[in-house]
């Protein structure tokens, strides 16, 4: 991995492993994480895909292979949530990371650093309430007869209260976007934050124009706040619940709405598989991550002392 | 709740300084004064899951001064899924010794083997109770709510009919289900996210106003449901409805904000609004009431020795008591036990004022709801997942 | 440097207008706090805030969700930074990132019911314990994502120094590399405490006989509608966090920097 070249030493930063007891200690307390997420994790994940192709039977059900519950799935009104999930997700992220990164941007650069923690502590402050009751209010807020349509009427702006205020998607792509913009504030921060200044002066003393500079330096170099950031947001918004169902338009759902109706009659087989299907299209979106974004980036600049 | 003045006294005011500063109030019923608890309690605690419906006002003060057990409620939703999944994967029955929610599901908890029956010789006031012996005795209909196979598991603490709620200023008077169709109120109606409540309704609705022929709309067939689904479907690409609201306080909100003119909804609904200064209205529908009962199921617990048993009957039987039914009368708003009005008029000074009268008048009122009939609400169909895939083929399809 | 005046004020407005607008569905909680029934003679409806002390159950699910929020800030983080390093120092770096954020991709609920059935199956209890294990769950690839970033600014050449100067590995980690990423760490922890705070689905399948503030109000809010109470602890909780961020902690990091020797 990474190494130094020069001077009268070779030295590796990040060994391999040592045959050592510290090596051996080493491993253990890296180990650690990973042994709980193995266990309370990839265990249960294991179970539910097993259990999606099991058979109901009466209550409980019959250990088989069936793809009947796959079958349930894709042949069924459902599917068309799965597509309405991941598209609705797309634009919060998409929405999410236009509105966070001149915010983190302008904290980061331009503000001083106590005043830019307190600005974000702040980002944090709607999160003490209760998320039921912050979405509850966007409906109150958006209301026929709420604040804002009122507001409307008396700034002339329209003749009637606007119904699709509120129950539609707009009022969901609202209570998504307000619920995890602020989410991604935070880690595009921290990613410029630890960019080297001097990089950028460097940029400008050579001539480089502001919005070159930001292209060719500073962009790049966020890209790991940026992926965590879109991971934050696309996750959050297609694994919510809550949202569709105080503020969604009649019937709105999203997968996870659909999978606690269906435990609703005890079919744990096709939860089970719509589950299992929602994890392999994550993979499948972190794959095309993996090919687009290249994880070494997380490793530290050691990637340019690799060349 | 509301009895006394808003206004801030300054005896409110030092109290709210002393919790403040001592912090005792925090210690109530957390994982530290569980503990406490424990030991101070004569007998113990019990654990009563609940929905929100069975809590009076958190004061079990009565039943733990003449039993020695003190009651933890525990919050839980009043869907299948919690229910089930809770008690099932959850570890619930080991940890909750009493489930109170709406009835009509000792189906699929008898078949997993989460509930045990009960001995009605062991509750003193259940053959007090009138209303058992008239709307739930084995045979009725009602019985579906509290036994399964003769045998009876739940205790009915509660009784109510449902219809809907409308604005008599925007609508006038209603009195049948053809209002939540009606093109007159497009774009102002919602429905309730319960395919038992909501499809029992308009199945009703259906087959008396032979608009369809259903059978029995508490248990359809898929043929049945199928018509019943295309009909809503229908309306809704009509732009009848303008949501389908998920929760109680959803549904107060749209009453109280004016967003919808006629709500298929529960009564305790409109006496919510009513509360906060709305004239609304239950309806009185021709076709009848969705009727049901809450039901008390004890947990099948390996962990309950005879004693706990016991302190779980006296729990029961201090649900089927006159306090407990005239306290819950105010709060939610349902009948309760007969000796709910008796016992308020006989204590004026724990139930001053019109409390007494109140509580009269909730139960007359729900009494004629039975006496007027219509169909029991099923929980639990034997089509169930028919139900339940009919229903999202309703959420799924597109509106207008 | 950049831009003139007008840039910068056109950024604070953008920054204020952003703020207010997130803000906005923090009031109408403050004045549904102030309800009074209707028909009640006037004075300032305070009275729920008094109630909130007498609700047993809403203290205790208080209690409840303080103490599993505050244990799980405080595991989570070392967890996270012990799974950042592990991404460095193994060499499977993709593996280890993609199972550290698989828990984000499965929906709630079946994560809830799948943990149920493991702790069943395993003979665990639902107690603080099983709440605790769900919600380290859920804020792990989140507080590992933000150690990650942190640590992806970080220049290696520090610890080289350090190495040249005799430090031992864990040495120069603690003492180089640590204070460089704290403010990762501490986001990290500050993040972790407000996702344990609201979660709600996974957390109702495990919790057995314990409520935190979360599946209360959830449970509430579907069967008997909130009451002013719950709306009146979330105005507190909102005057006691900013009244946190603007007064006390300005206060507390000046008196740090003037006891600190430059």
């Amino acid at each position: 991995m990474g190494t130094v070249q020069g001077g009268a030493e070779q030295v590796n930063i990040y060994s391999s492993a040592y045959s050592s007891a510290s090596g051996i200690v080493r491993y253990a307390l890296l180990a650690i994480p990973l042994v709980f997420l193995t266990v309370f994790f990839l265990l249960p994940l294991a179970l539910t895909i097993v259990v999606s192709f099991w058979e109901r039977a009466g209550f409980w059900m019959q250990p088989t292979f069936s793809l009947r519950a796959y079958q349930d799935f894709f042949g069924g009104p459902r599917l068309f949530l799965l597509r309405r999930g991941l598209s609705v997700a797309a634009l919060v992220t998409a929405l999410g990371l236009a509105l966070a990164y001149p915010i983190a941007y302008f904290l980061c650069m331009h503000v001083r650093v106590k005043v830019s923690r307190t600005v974000l502590l702040l980002f944090t402050v709607p999160f003490v309430v209760n998320y039921i009751i912050r979405n509850f209010s966007w409906a109150y807020l958006l209301s026929r007869t709420g604040p804002i349509n009122h507001a409307l009427q008396a700034l002339h702006l329209t003749r009637g209260p606007v119904d699709w205020l509120l129950f539609s998607d707009f009022s969901v792509l609202v209570g998504l976007v307000t619920s995890y913009m602020p989410f991604m504030i935070y880690p595009l921060w921290l990613a410029l934050a630890g960019i080297d200044r001097g990089l950028i002066q460097a940029s400008w003393m050579l001539g480089a124009p502001p919005l070159s500079t930001f292209l060719r330096i500073t962009l790049p170099l966020s890209t790991p706040g940026i992926f965590a950031a879109i991971i934050f947001g696309f996750v959050g918004s297609f694994g919510e619940s809550a949202v569709p169902i105080i503020l969604g338009g009649l019937g709105y759902q999203l997968m996870g709405n659909t999978i606690t109706s269906t435990l609703d009659v005890l079919n744990y087989p096709l939860a089970a598989a719509m589950s299992s299907i929602v994890v392999v299209v994550m993979l499948l979106f972190l794959g095309v991550w993996y090919l687009a974004f290249d994880v070494r980036a997380f490793l530290g600049k050691i990637v340019r002392w690799r060349y | 709740m509301e009895h006394e003045s808003g206004r801030l006294r300054r005896r409110d005011v030092l109290k709210l300084a002393a919790h403040a500063t001592a912090g005792a109030s925090l210690l109530r019923l957390g994982p530290l004064s569980a503990l406490a608890q424990a030991g101070a309690a004569k007998k113990g605690t019990l654990n009563f899951a609940d929905v929100g419906v069975g809590d009076p006002g958190g004061d079990w003060s009565k039943l733990s001064s003449a039993t020695g057990w003190n009651v933890n409620l525990v919050a839980m939703g009043n869907a299948p899924s919690q229910v089930l999944n809770v008690l099932i994967a959850g570890g619930g029955k080991q940890v909750y010794d009493v489930v109170n929610i709406v009835g009509g599901m000792q189906k699929p908890l008898v078949e997993n083997d989460l509930i045990i029956p009960i001995d009605t010789g062991r509750l003193s006031n259940w053959t007090k109770d009138s209303y058992i012996r008239d709307f739930l005795s084995p045979g009725k209909p009602g019985f579906d709510f509290i036994g399964y196979k003769g045998k009876v598991y739940g205790v009915p603490t509660v009784l109510q009919g449902d219809s809907f709620g409308y604005l008599p200023e925007k609508t006038g008077p209603l009195d049948s289900y053809a209002a939540l169709f009606d093109p007159k109120w497009k774009g102002f109606v919602a429905l309730e996210d319960n395919f038992t409540t909501t499809g029992q309704k308009t199945a009703l609705y259906m087959s008396k106003n032979k608009l369809a022929t259903i059978k029995n709309p508490a248990d359809m067939t898929t043929g049945e449901l199928k018509i019943v689904t295309d009909f809503l479907i229908e309306k809704k690409k009509e732009g009848q409805f303008r949501v389908i609201w998920t929760s109680f306080e959803q549904s107060v909100d749209l009453l109280v904000r004016q967003e919808v003119y006629v709500m298929d909804c529960w009564e305790p609904m409109v006496f919510v609004a009513r509360k906060k200064g709305v004239k609304a209205e239950y309806a009185r529908p021709k076709e009848g009431y969705l009727l049901w009962t809450m039901a008390a199921y004890i947990v099948k617990n390996p962990k309950h020795t005879s004693e706990k048993t016991k302190g779980i009957y006296d729990l029961l039987n201090f649900m089927l008591g006159g306090w407990y039914g005239a306290k819950i009368s105010l709060l939610r708003g349902y009948m309760t036990n007969p000796d709910a009005v008796s016992y308020a008029k006989a204590n004026q000074k724990e139930f001053p004022g019109n409390e007494a009268a109140e509580v009269a008048r909730i139960h007359n009122n729900v009494r004629s709801k039975f006496e007027l009939g219509g169909t029991w609400q099923n929980r639990w169909p034997t089509n169930v997942e028919a139900y339940e895939a009919e229903w999202a083929r309703f959420k799924a399809a597109p509106s207008k | 440097m950049r831009g003139g005046r007008a840039l910068g004020t056109l950024a604070w407005s953008y920054l204020a207008l952003t703020l207010s607008f997130l803000y906005l569905p923090l009031f109408p909680p403050f004045v549904f706090s102030l309800a009074l029934p209707a028909g009640e003679p006037g004075g300032l409806g305070l009275r729920a805030y008094l109630e909130l002390w007498r609700n047993p159950v809403l203290t205790g699910a208080i209690q409840t969700s303080l103490l599993v929020g505050l244990l799980t800030s405080v595991l989570t983080p070392p967890l996270a930074l012990l799974a950042a390093m592990s991404v460095r120092e193994l060499r499977a770096p993709r593996a280890v990132l993609l199972l550290l954020l698989m828990p984000l991709f499965i929906p709630g609920i079946s994560m809830g019911l799948a943990d149920a059935f493991l702790f069943r199956l395993l003979g665990i209890p639902p107690s603080l314990l099983t709440i605790l294990i769900v919600h380290l769950l859920w804020a792990l690839p989140f507080a590992f994502l933000i150690i990650l970033t942190a640590m992806a600014g970080f220049d290696p050449v520090y610890l080289e120094a350090a190495y040249l100067h005799g430090a031992g590995r864990l040495r120069a980690f603690f003492d180089v590399e640590l204070p460089l990423i704290a403010p990762g760490i501490s986001g990290a922890a500050t993040f972790t405490f407000i996702l344990s705070l609201n979660e709600t689905v996974r957390t109702g399948l495990v919790q057995g006989p314990w409520n935190t503030v979360q599946t209360y109000v959830w449970s509430t809010y579907l069967q008997v509608g909130l009451s002013p109470t719950i709306y009146a602890l979330m105005s507190l909780l909102i005057a006691l966090t900013v009244i946190l961020i603007l007064v006390i902690r300005p206060l507390l990091t000046r008196r740090s920097q003037r006891t600190a020797s430059v």
